[in-house]
């Protein structure tokens, strides 16, 4: 039976189904709840979700597993989104980078307040309460005290090194959790005899890579990719065989076959046939608002469309 | 009859035997194949055999058995004992194929159709008898579909014994009959007690035939209708008079494998269709065509949200 089903409107979602790290949830040592918050994607430079933890004290971000045809059962009751959220923790620096980056292109030392600024997302000061913030800043900027006051600088030098560590540090992972990272897809219940020779210490250096890159900026990126001495990769167009073209030889081109006969003056064309008796009585047939029988093969004259 | 192994689970198939005459083992047996229970959207449907020598043919039609749906139920009841009784020379056995196997074959992804079903379970039936070591020289079936693909089927399949597929077998030969009536029966006893699954109190029992036509049947399926679930599994989810009610009464339930087409379904699924190609902006859908999501993310179908809202 192949009927049509409607969609049902969607109706407002009042609950989630998310995993959450232990220390997302911990309300006990600090009295604030732990909130989703809307904050600059430094990827996408949109607005994405992320958590702050209880006290703002450690950022998570928020990813979704989502597809087509799912739903939950949850206790006595069905939900009609079938996402599955994960909450998993985030080092702050991503998201404070951007803003760095931005005001250290006027040069100067300027406090972290000043720099931390968003309109429309005016949740980002709050990055800057993380544990993690102050303390690893130093990692992308330069550090100034002045009067008891800290003033920091975007540093590009110290930021690659930064990124640099994490890409390697992200290999250790790739390799750890036996994530495949070569080309084309492995197959987890495959079992291979040969221990995997495919891949290289480039494909996993190149993997991490990308996966820090939805973390940064594109110019950083790809400024990333050559502080690691990886070559851009060229795009398959370039890379194909040239299509294949004629041999071109010294010899004088020359016809395969003689077609010459046919224009000889001994060529005698045939002369034309006779009407019959019953042709020559349709010849004189009036004609008139009738189509001609090629007409009905020739393309259409396209009508104008609604 | 010993119910009990069915009513231990009535959502699976179950199969009822008698015990095999000493005579089917030694002398040449004819075989009759009949179903009960096939078009009603409610209970079982119940696939029978019945076995006796060819030799003791006449001595069947003694016992009067005739066509199952000229009987009433305590007759066939009446005729079921006699058959019981006859246990010298003839065995019986009986497949019920509970609704909950109806629906999940036929709504399955690969459809398996009621008529695949009833053959299968035929020659499930017939191969048993053969494995039991009952010498089988004749088998009799009332057809499912065209008779001719069937017999030949069905020849094919046992090779040596001379099947005979005929509309109405069971009023032509009494030993169709004989298997009619052991169906008919398993499947009144078993529709009788049904034993309810779910936990819906006390069931209200009074459905009528079960056949799709019955305004009994219609009221008690509107009745017990769940705008989740459906229906309890004594239903046959695949008979389009449940289909229809629950399409129109019940919550819509979108599955992988429904048909869908057009451009609209194929945005959905994030797949692009054919004709997206022959047009101008093909492929520019993505709202932000700088930024790729790592394949790490694509692949395990993470993405980031911009709200919780769906």
């Amino acid at each position: 039976m192949a009927t049509k089903k409607k969609r049902t409107p969607n109706v407002q979602n009042d609950s989630w189904v998310v995993i959450a790290a232990d220390s997302a949830i911990d309300t006990q040592k600090h009295d604030s709840d732990p909130t989703f918050v809307r904050l600059r994607n430094p990827s996408t430079d949109a607005a994405s979700l992320y958590l702050l933890g209880s006290g703002d004290v450690q950022l998570y971000e928020v990813k979704a597993f989502q597809e087509d045809f799912r739903s939950w059962f949850v206790g006595q009751s069905v939900q009609r989104d079938g996402r599955l959220m994960f909450v998993t923790p985030m080092d702050p620096l991503y998201l404070i980078l951007p803003y760095l980056i931005k005001s250290g292109k006027e040069g100067k030392f300027q406090p972290l307040d000043q720099v931390i600024m968003d309109e429309e997302l005016p949740a980002c000061s709050r990055l800057l309460s993380c544990t993690r913030s102050l303390s690893s800043l130093h990692h992308i900027a330069e550090e100034k005290e002045v009067g008891g006051q800290k003033f920091h600088r975007y540093s590009q030098e110290r930021t690659m090194n930064w990124l640099k560590k994490k890409v390697e540090r992200t290999v250790v992972a790739l390799k750890k959790t036996n994530i495949s990272v070569g080309e084309g897809v492995k197959s987890t219940t495959y079992v291979r005899v040969k221990s995997e020779s495919g891949t290289h210490e480039e494909d996993y250096l190149r993997y991490a890579h990308g996966l820090i890159s939805d973390y940064i900026s594109e110019d950083l990126s790809r400024a990333l990719l050559k502080h690691l001495g990886l070559p851009e990769l060229t795009s398959p167009k370039e890379t194909e065989p040239p299509s294949k073209k004629r041999k071109l030889s010294d010899k004088p081109v020359e016809a395969g076959e003689d077609y010459t006969k046919f224009n000889s003056a001994d060529f005698a064309r045939k002369p034309s046939k006779k009407m019959s008796a019953a042709q020559k009585s349709l010849a004189k047939v009036d004609k008139t608002g009738m189509k001609t029988m090629s007409s009905f093969f020739s393309p259409k004259v396209k009508t104008e469309k609604k | 009859m010993d119910l009990k192994p069915f009513e231990a689970d009535n959502s699976v198939s179950c199969r009822l035997t008698s015990p095999i005459p000493d005579v089917c083992r030694s002398e040449d047996c004819c075989l009759g194949v009949d179903e009960a229970g096939r078009g009603p959207v409610l209970g079982p449907m119940v696939y029978g055999i019945c076995f006796c020598p060819v030799s003791k043919k006449e001595e069947l039609k003694n016992l009067k058995v005739a066509d199952s749906k000229t009987l009433t139920e305590a007759e066939r009841e009446n005729l079921f004992q006699n058959l019981d009784e006859a246990s010298s020379y003839v065995g019986w056995a009986t497949e019920i194929l509970s609704p909950n196997t109806i629906s999940v074959s036929m709504l399955q992804r690969t459809k398996y159709n009621l008529n695949a079903l009833s053959h299968d379970t035929a020659i499930g039936l017939i191969q048993y008898a053969l494995d039991c070591g009952v010498q089988l020289k004749e088998v009799y079936v009332d057809t499912v579909g065209p008779a001719e693909k069937y017999e030949e089927k069905l020849s094919q399949r046992f090779p040596g014994i001379n099947v005979t597929v005929r509309p109405k077998a069971d009023s032509l030969f009494p030993i169709v009959s004989a298997a009619s009536i052991c169906a008919k029966v398993t499947r009144d006893r078993v529709v009788k007690g049904w034993n309810f699954a779910e936990e819906l109190g006390d069931v209200d029992t009074d459905y009528g035939s079960g056949y799709p036509n019955d305004p009994k049947t219609k009221a008690w399926l509107l009745k017990y209708l769940d705008p989740v679930f459906g229906y309890p599994q004594f239903v046959r989810f695949s008979w389009s008079t449940a289909q229809t009610l629950m399409d129109s009464k019940a919550v819509t339930v979108h599955w992988d494998d429904d048909e869908e087409d057009g451009e609209k379904a194929a945005q959905r699924q994030n797949n692009r269709s054919m004709l997206s190609y022959f047009s101008a902006s093909a492929g520019a859908n993505n709202q932000n065509p700088s930024h790729q999501t790592h394949r790490f993310f694509t692949e395990r179908r993470l993405r980031s949200l911009d709200t919780l809202e769906v």
